[in-house]
């Protein structure tokens, strides 16, 4: 057991990595779905993991929690293999699909099942109920429950052991806009207490207002490892621009070092710059400008421009 | 374990699966026995052996808790439950383990009601059809206790073999087709390899139903075998397989 350094001592002492994955590989047959991939999870932070379907998230997380077994590499939670752990349940709670539940079994049962696994008090079952809001459906077979209350009741299995870390794959998928913004205050309100998040999505602007931290993959391999103000920061994007002297400011923009363009009705629009610099560059010389907007480039072109084609 | 033990237990108690099982055996034992003990002349319900072939019909149990154990791991991977499962259960071996004794435990169950009915509903008519009940109490004992404990194993051979397949309808079907066709082919051919077989060993636990069977005490241990070698592959896939 060679990975107890940067332990999450329970007691807050000598924190470092919640999570760890050390070179993990994963291939089936021909296909390379997770392709030496490393990356760090710090405690306290809600950490998006991104990209595409098919980029090897939910493998990843499979390997991360001891579901599939690494073709090579090794991935640790809190020191150690997922199945190292002592009752891992305690610790950990994780919801990989939204339909993983009995349709003829009554939530509240679902979760005892689970609860008394690891030895948790049927009191507990309702506690987490309770906390997602399902107490009134406790009763109900699976099968008459809502894709949001479906949702609602993996988050429940995976709160029962009041855990420390959370792990969740795509849990906005079916939500209604109401159900996202209860899951973003909730993640939030979690990981408000030091506790960590992570949390896959193959859309950034689904996860965009709650994590701190991205991490980006394609085709199996890390594209990007930033937090989530450093992504917002790379934001370019291109400005477009009205002026009576339109000419005036193509020629000192171009000075400047921009490359211009004309859009057809008549807008100047320069790439790759912000707002408040070419501003700068009109009020210098001397150009009145009738209008100034930033256009394209949103985080969301960003993550898709990452994560388009090869990544090599 | 004693909580995993608990845990699998409500899974069975949960779902409307079991109950159906338990219903569908009830029905068909109360059908066979009562046809069978009514409509039958009563020259072929006269000796000690002709009693024993009526009431060892509750043996029938022995494929509903195979069902019942097999859906103890194919209705998980049907549903996705698995998942969690694993997740708060990491450890494969003992949750095989676990599964292995609450299918025993349902076996145990499903042969009692299954046994309990034949039985008393069999020799009930025998009275009613005022024919004398001539097997020995010995004899009744290794019938009633053969077939509750061969029911029982059953639920665990059912077990091993979803653990095997995984797939439900591949589990299903493979029990069938074997205990239904391959086993009664096998044995009806070539007997003398046909009673070492799991559905025939079990039968030999409830006496000589059938003269070419193997003794009792050798049917129960090679029944025993089967469940292990069985428990043994199906661990060896549980603990290789990934989870999608």
């Amino acid at each position: 057991m060679g990975y107890t350094h940067h332990v999450l001592d329970r007691e807050g002492v000598n924190m470092t990595y919640v999570v760890q994955s050390d070179s993990l590989s994963k291939r089936y047959g021909d296909v390379l779905a997770v392709d030496d991939l490393s990356f760090n999870i710090e405690a306290g932070t809600i950490t998006g993991f991104l990209g595409p379907n098919g980029a090897g998230k939910s493998t990843t997380l499979r390997m991360l929690l001891g579901l599939a077994r690494p073709t090579s590499g090794h991935a640790t939670i809190f020191g150690q293999p997922y199945d190292h752990l002592e009752t891992p349940a305690l610790r950990v709670g994780a919801v990989l699909e939204a339909t993983d539940f009995h349709p003829g079994r009554s939530g509240q049962d679902h979760l005892r099942m689970l609860s008394r696994a690891v030895g948790l008090p049927d009191a507990r079952v309702d506690e987490v109920l309770s906390i997602v809001e399902l107490e009134g459906a406790a009763k109900r077979r699976v099968k008459g429950y809502s894709l949001g209350m479906r949702q609602r009741l993996g988050l429940a299995a995976a709160l029962l052991g009041n855990p420390d870390l959370l792990v969740l794959d795509e849990p906005a998928n079916g939500l209604d806009p109401e159900g996202v913004r209860w899951l973003r205050d909730f993640l939030r309100d979690f990981a408000s207490g030091g506790r960590t998040v992570l949390i896959s999505s193959h859309v950034l602007a689904e996860v965009a207002q709650t994590v701190d931290r991205v991490l980006i993959i394609n085709h199996g391999k890390l594209v990007t490892e930033s937090t989530l103000d450093g992504l917002t920061a790379r934001v370019s994007g291109v400005v477009r621009v009205r002026s009576p002297e339109i000419d005036r400011l193509d020629e000192a923009l171009v000075r400047e070092g921009f490359v211009t363009t004309r859009s057809n009705d008549h807008a100047l629009v320069v790439q790759g710059a912000t707002r408040e610099r070419v501003g700068d560059v009109a009020f210098s010389s001397g150009v009145p400008l009738h209008e100034l907007v930033t256009e394209g480039s949103s985080l969301e072109e960003i993550f898709l421009e990452l994560t388009s084609g090869s990544a090599s | 374990m004693i909580n995993q033990l608990r845990a699998e237990l409500l899974k069975i108690r949960s779902t409307r699966t079991t109950i159906g099982l338990l219903l569908g055996l009830v029905a068909l034992a109360l059908l066979f026995t009562i046809l069978t003990s009514t409509l039958s002349p009563e020259t072929q319900l006269l000796t000690a052996q002709d009693q024993l072939s009526l009431l060892s019909f509750g043996s029938i149990a022995g494929v509903f808790a195979a069902l019942a154990g097999i859906m103890l791991f194919t209705s998980e991977y049907r549903f996705g439950t698995i998942r969690p499962t694993f997740l708060f259960n990491p450890s494969r071996n003992r949750l095989m383990v676990t599964k292995l004794v609450a299918g025993a435990l349902s076996g145990l169950v499903f042969g009692v009601i299954g046994e309990g009915l034949v039985f008393s509903i069999g020799v009930t008519f025998l009275k009613i059809r005022g024919i004398s009940f001539v097997m020995t109490g010995a004899n009744v004992t290794q019938l009633l206790v053969g077939a509750v404990v061969g029911t029982a194993l059953w639920g665990v051979i059912g077990v091993a073999i979803g653990a095997i397949f995984s797939n439900q309808v591949g589990a299903v079907i493979s029990l069938l087709a074997w205990g239904f066709v391959v086993e009664n082919l096998v044995f009806g051919f070539l007997p003398k390899i046909g009673r070492f077989l799991p559905v025939h060993a079990a039968d030999a636990m409830m006496g000589r139903i059938e003269p070419r069977l193997l003794a009792g005490d050798v049917g129960s241990v090679v029944v025993v075998a089967w469940c292990a070698a069985l428990a043994g592959v199906g661990v060896a896939l549980l603990t290789r397989r990934d989870v999608n």
